[in-house]
């Protein structure tokens, strides 16, 4: 399938600020890509440029082969949730669809339909200034799904909502997906991209960090360890040290064995006749690889500029 | 992906969806109808109130009397407003952020701009002249029984005062859209009109060379809607190019902004 976003070494300055830096990365259809980072780190300029709202400084930002502005039907071949608040307060849920639907020749009937599919039929005469945050992010999900586009953009689309709601928005993505279609969600939330992401975009003051699966992410970067609880810390680590495996002492003065399997760490203890309390494999979470993959890019650099590491810090902060 | 009718199918969005959706948008706000509410209601009532402070004179104080331009004399209040309602059709938008909404589907930003254009130009346009031949009306309402010149819409430079005062509302409407385009704030936008209406030409008469009489308000009050020709004002063809020269200029300088400056 061909409905992809292609986004070539892309940048943007705003004035001596770069918000995104040389960004290149493909968005292929039928799985949920999350594009992740920390707030501020540029994924909505680059959503806004992908969306020909932002003009690039540099660089390119193609959706199926084309830039947005060059869409003969831009509703209807990509829809977007860009900003929770992207509609006029004055005018009602429907006359804020029924005008995007006249700009791209969408029937009303689809409006009527979308509003049942996003549980606003019964506020569709209200005007949208009353809403909850979460009402107007159903509403600027409509708006994305309005033209039944084949490629969707959803920038940080569970921010408001009930836990109720973020399934829903999960459900929806993973649905949108699953037939066939581009979804391209971002979030801050690295546990919301673990549940709904298959394949992940991050980003990092601007620039990739990672462009790889949410499987691959956790297993490349931190790994999996085993949890050991010992009463003789000492033996324990000179033994671990000696069969080869990695040691990492914690603040509860637990051990953290990495290298090793848990089957090779039972096996250790018992030939080497040490009392273990506990012991528990660990499987790394994508939110300790992140954190882990940001502190590389704020290091990286903190050697270039003082500044950059003094706002680096200041963004890791924000996780 | 929906299936469009088989006539839009190969075609792509143009001027006259984009149409569509401004006038579905314009009046799907409240503000819209208030706006003209207080355009056409305070038009009348300052031509009811200026035309009976004229009625039931002597014969000797028509000597010279203009009543076609004493009965567009609301229109300052319909100038004012009619420009609010241009600016706030950018302003609105830029305010709430429903500009990234109308943006992304309608990206091509001069066809988005012609689009507004197009529709609220032409209900500027459509109550400038409703309004204009209502003030004509009311006029010979209330001057009716004092012994006024003759004004029907056949005398010369009566119709021509009253389509052409009209027509100014319809230019004024595009020039407030062109400064919301341009300004985007609605506070700051209202500013910038009301100082090009009322705070330029009064900043001018104080300063020599007559100046104030090449102002918009001035043009509609002296030349375009005055059929006696008033000594010291613009003839009212001048008027007339000097007026649409404005429009241009700011609806150009609204679509340098709005082309080049993203949202």
């Amino acid at each position: 399938m061909s409905s992809v976003i292609s986004v070539h070494s892309l940048t943007k300055q705003f004035g001596d600020q770069t918000a995104v830096s040389d960004l290149s990365f493909e968005v292929v259809p039928g799985v949920v890509t999350g594009f992740l980072g920390p707030n501020g780190s540029g994924k909505s300029t680059t959503m806004q440029m992908i969306m020909g709202l932002d003009t690039p400084t540099s660089g390119t930002a193609l959706v199926n082969g084309k830039p947005y502005r060059e869409l003969s039907w831009p509703l209807r071949e990509v829809g977007a949730l860009l900003d929770a608040k992207a509609f006029h307060p004055a005018r009602t849920a429907y006359n804020h669809l029924r005008y995007l639907a006249y700009t791209n020749d969408v029937p009303l009937a689809r409006v009527d339909e979308l509003l049942g599919t996003v549980g606003l039929t019964d506020v569709a005469n209200k005007r949208a200034g009353k809403f909850s945050l979460g009402m107007g992010q159903r509403l600027g999900i409509a708006g994305a799904l309005l033209g039944d586009p084949g490629v969707l953009l959803f920038d940080e689309p569970v921010n408001g909502l009930d836990p109720e709601g973020i399934r829903w928005v999960r459900n929806l993505l993973r649905g949108l997906a699953a037939e066939g279609r581009t979804v391209f969600v971002s979030s801050h939330l690295i546990s919301e991209m673990a549940l709904t992401a298959d394949r992940l975009v991050v980003i990092g003051r601007g620039a990739l960090i990672a462009d790889t699966t949410v499987r691959d992410f956790t297993a490349l970067n931190g790994g999996d360890a085993v949890r050991v609880v010992t009463p003789d810390v000492e033996s324990f680590v000179a033994a671990v040290r000696r069969a080869g495996g990695e040691v990492e002492l914690a603040p509860d003065d637990s051990v953290a064995v990495r290298g090793m399997t848990s089957a090779a760490v039972g096996e250790l203890i018992a030939s080497e006749r040490l009392i273990v309390h506990e012991l528990t494999p660990v499987r790394a979470s994508l939110e300790d690889a992140f954190m882990e993959l940001t502190r590389d890019a704020v290091e990286y650099r903190s050697g270039g500029s003082t500044e950059a590491a003094l706002v680096g810090s200041g963004g890791e902060g924000e996780l | 992906m929906i299936s469009a009718t088989p006539a839009a199918r190969n075609r792509r969005y143009g001027l006259r969806q984009a149409c569509r959706a401004e006038r579905a948008k314009l009046f799907s706000i409240r503000s819209t109808w208030w706006t003209l509410f207080v355009t056409v209601v305070g038009t009348l009532v300052v031509t009811t109130l200026s035309t009976s402070s004229a009625a039931h004179h002597g014969r000797g104080w028509y000597q010279g009397f203009d009543p076609t331009n004493q009965s567009m004399s609301g229109l300052a209040i319909g100038a004012l407003a009619i420009g609010v309602l241009g600016a706030l059709v950018f302003t609105s938008e830029y305010g709430s952020g429903t500009i990234r909404s109308s943006m992304a589907a309608t990206p091509r930003r001069l066809r988005f701009l012609l689009a507004k254009l197009i529709v609220v130009g032409a209900v500027a346009l459509a109550v400038g002249e409703v309004l204009t031949f209502s003030c004509f009306a009311l006029g010979h309402a209330v001057l009716g029984s004092s012994p006024v010149p003759s004004w029907s819409l056949t005398d010369p430079g009566v119709l021509r005062a009253v389509v052409g005062s009209g027509l100014t509302i319809g230019l004024l409407g595009l020039m407030g859209a062109a400064i919301g385009a341009a300004v985007r704030r609605t506070a700051g936008a209202i500013g910038i009109y009301v100082a090009l209406l009322f705070l330029l030409p009064l900043l001018l008469t104080k300063m020599p060379g007559n100046l104030a009489r090449f102002t918009p308000l001035i043009i509609i009050a002296n030349s375009i809607a005055a059929v006696v020709r008033q000594q010291g004002f613009v003839s009212p063809a001048v008027g007339f190019v000097l007026f649409a020269c404005y429009t241009v200029a700011i609806v150009l300088l609204g679509a340098v902004v709005v082309t080049r400056r993203d949202p």
